[in-house]
């Protein structure tokens, strides 16, 4: 053995791995970031958008109010025509998203027969109250979100969309 | 002639040994199902080796049509189906050639969980065999989604919130197959496709290779 | 490699000109017992059995056209998803109290992890020698009971699902294809307004006339009494009673409904 600590080989693999890591990287690290970007972009802010509904018509009963936005993703462009649940609850209106908590689909008003009152969630069975709380028992993790909500003209306006605040 | 070619491109890189090795390989009795009928449960793996083939050649021809985009994918498949000559032929077996893959590679696991195959000394090709197994349910999962139809749009929200569903990851899992936080839309699409046709593909095949230099190497299991 | 004095390799290369192995099949007598050769002996038997399989496989293409739905519309509320038929028993599992909810994350993540982990660590968990099912009791009786439940939990699933319901929402309509028919519709009629502004009549029959949830009234074959009758009485799936609105208003409605009549 010589006194050097670190024989030819050694120096050569070392080195060889050096340059082979560098060449994964820089071959890599482009790829990778192009891949992760969705995760690394910054959501715009979403703006209230018009609906169709009279402030003056909702009641106590929830309506489903369907209400049109463009939505970008990405490179296309596509008007897109989502729904909410609104209702009027003593001075202020409820607009609660009707995706159900537990794996996205959509729930009705009083959708099943068996239990009205409730937000049914055809999938699984999923029920909620009035308020969006989801009923322990059944599937839903959590409560249903709600939108924002604003007033123009004695119109609705939707906002995005929050956690729920009445439960 | 054929035989002189033979000859010159062997003297050059002896590849008899190559194909002689496989070609010339003993095979056993207890697998035959030619001396015993109920041999043909050691069938499955071929017969999933085979469908796999078959999708592969499928889908690569597929493609000649397909679009993956959310404007124009429902009706490049639409096209492809009803359009094309044979394609509900080349589309009907790319559809359920999936399923059969599923069904045959159940069928071979089981083969090989219940002759207790997986021991000693082939415990790597066994966790080889599995994680073959999870590629094609990915294979699956991705692909439901290709045709943009209604139950492919809907398949894959379930599914994706069920992966959103991991603890602390899930958010992110969900992102980087989707492409977006909320939207399932055209950027799902084109990474599912990519997912489909490039990424678990090329991993299929590295795990095949391993999967089948395997059993050369230490020959089938013997008989029960 | 092997180098050595007096070795010939062809050429410069690293392939031996000597001691190749022979282009010739060795003699089967050569073989012990019953073994076979792989090439073409076996291989022959494998493909009869690979050719009956491609059969069967090619007559249920040709028997059952792979499916196709609707475009996707995520903004379809009504739709009942369902993931591939072999992702079924996972879906069912989180129907189940404790394995959704609260629970959510056993039924989705923990009993499909542990699951695949004892897959995957099954010849580290099973390291007896014993090779025969009924000589190692424990694992054969799990994976049994994992089958019979992957069969259990997928049959519950087919049976709880409403075919027919779902076939109709995805069912692929003239509307999906571009075929609507050629009606002008007059968006300045006093029906036109009526009718936009009845939220049960958009809802099934869509904004834009050509159908959602409920049929097309592009094209219809109605007069207006028809019409109106509908309306107020209902008919198939439309509920009796859903509009709200004068006598008046209901006849301009009816009018304008009945006038969307192909052009000749």
């Amino acid at each position: 053995m010589s006194k050097n600590r670190v024989t030819r080989r050694q120096f050569l693999n070392y080195t060889l791995t050096g340059v082979g890591g560098f060449m994964a990287a820089g071959v890599l690290m482009p790829m990778l970031r192009f891949a992760i970007d969705p995760a690394l972009q910054v959501k715009a802010e979403g703006d209230f958008v018009q609906t169709s509904k009279k402030i003056a018509d909702i009641n106590e009963d929830p309506v489903k109010v369907d209400f049109t936005f463009e939505q970008v993703d990405a490179w296309y462009k596509s008007d897109v025509t989502e729904a909410a649940w609104v209702y009027r609850d003593g001075d202020r209106i409820v607009a609660l998203s009707p995706v159900c908590k537990h794996l996205g689909c959509t729930v009705n008003w009083e959708g099943d027969p068996a239990h009205k009152n409730q937000f049914f969630c055809a999938c699984h069975a999923g029920r909620y109250e009035k308020s969006g709380k989801n009923i322990p028992g059944t599937p839903p993790l959590g409560p249903l979100d709600e939108y924002e909500v604003s007033e123009k003209d004695g119109f609705l306006l939707l906002g995005k969309k929050i956690a729920n605040t009445l439960v | 002639m054929l035989n002189k070619i033979y000859d010159w491109v062997d003297e050059r890189l002896d590849i008899t040994p190559i194909w002689r090795d496989i070609a010339d390989h003993e095979v056993p009795e207890h697998v035959n199902p030619a001396h015993h009928f109920s041999a043909f449960v050691y069938c499955f793996g071929g017969l999933t080796f085979f469908v796999t083939v078959i999708q592969i050649l499928s889908g690569m021809f597929l493609t000649m049509y397909y679009v993956p985009d959310v404007e124009n994918a429902w009706k490049s498949v639409y096209y492809l189906q009803n359009e094309v000559a044979f394609g509900e032929i080349v589309r009907g077996m790319h559809h359920w050639g999936a399923s059969l893959v599923i069904v045959m590679m159940f069928l071979h696991t089981l083969r090989v969980f219940f002759t207790g195959s997986y021991k000693k000394p082939r415990e790597l090709n066994w966790i080889v065999g599995v994680l073959i197994f999870c590629v094609m349910l990915g294979l699956g999962f991705t692909g439901y989604l290709l045709p943009w139809d209604m139950k492919a749009l809907f398949a894959t929200k379930v599914g994706l919130e069920i992966a959103g569903s991991v603890p602390f990851l899930g958010d992110l899992i969900k992102i980087l197959l989707a492409g977006d936080a909320e939207i399932i839309g055209a950027q799902t699409l084109t990474r599912f496709f990519a997912i489909h046709v490039f990424f678990l593909p090329a991993a299929l095949f590295a795990l095949l290779a391993a999967h089948f230099i395997m059993i050369r190497k230490q020959g089938i299991s013997g008989p029960l | 490699m092997q180098r050595g004095k007096g070795m010939k390799f062809v050429g410069d290369s690293r392939i031996k000109a000597n001691n190749r192995m022979v282009n010739q099949p060795k003699d089967y007598s050569e073989y012990p017992g019953k073994t076979e050769a792989f090439w073409p002996d076996f291989l022959l038997k494998e493909w009869m059995v690979g050719a009956v399989f491609l059969i069967g496989y090619l007559l249920l293409t040709v028997a059952h056209p792979s499916p196709l739905e609707g475009p996707a519309d995520p903004t379809n509320a009504s739709y009942i998803p369902l993931p591939d038929w072999y992702f079924l028993f996972l879906y069912q599992l989180l129907k189940y109290t404790y394995a959704s909810g609260p629970y959510n994350i056993i039924g989705a993540i923990v009993v499909p992890g542990l699951a695949i982990g004892a897959l995957i660590l099954m010849p580290f968990l099973d390291k007896g020698p014993e090779r025969r099912p009924s000589k190692r009791p424990i694992p054969t009786a799990l994976m049994i009971l994992a089958v019979a439940a992957m069969f259990y939990l997928t049959w519950e699933s087919v049976v709880n699902h409403d075919w027919e319901a779902a076939k109709a929402q995805g069912a692929i309509t003239d509307k999906h294809l571009g075929l609507l028919p050629d009606v002008e519709i007059d968006e300045t009629a006093p029906g036109y307004e009526i009718y936009q502004a009845q939220a049960s009549c958009v809802g099934c029959h869509g904004g834009d006339l050509a159908g959602a949830g409920g049929p097309m009234l592009l094209g219809n074959e109605l007069t207006a009494e028809e019409v109106a009758e509908v309306i107020q009485n209902g008919r198939g799936g439309m509920p009796a009673g859903a509009f709200q609105g004068t006598d008046e208003e209901l006849q301009q409605l009816a009018e304008f409904i009945a006038g969307l009549k192909e052009a000749e």
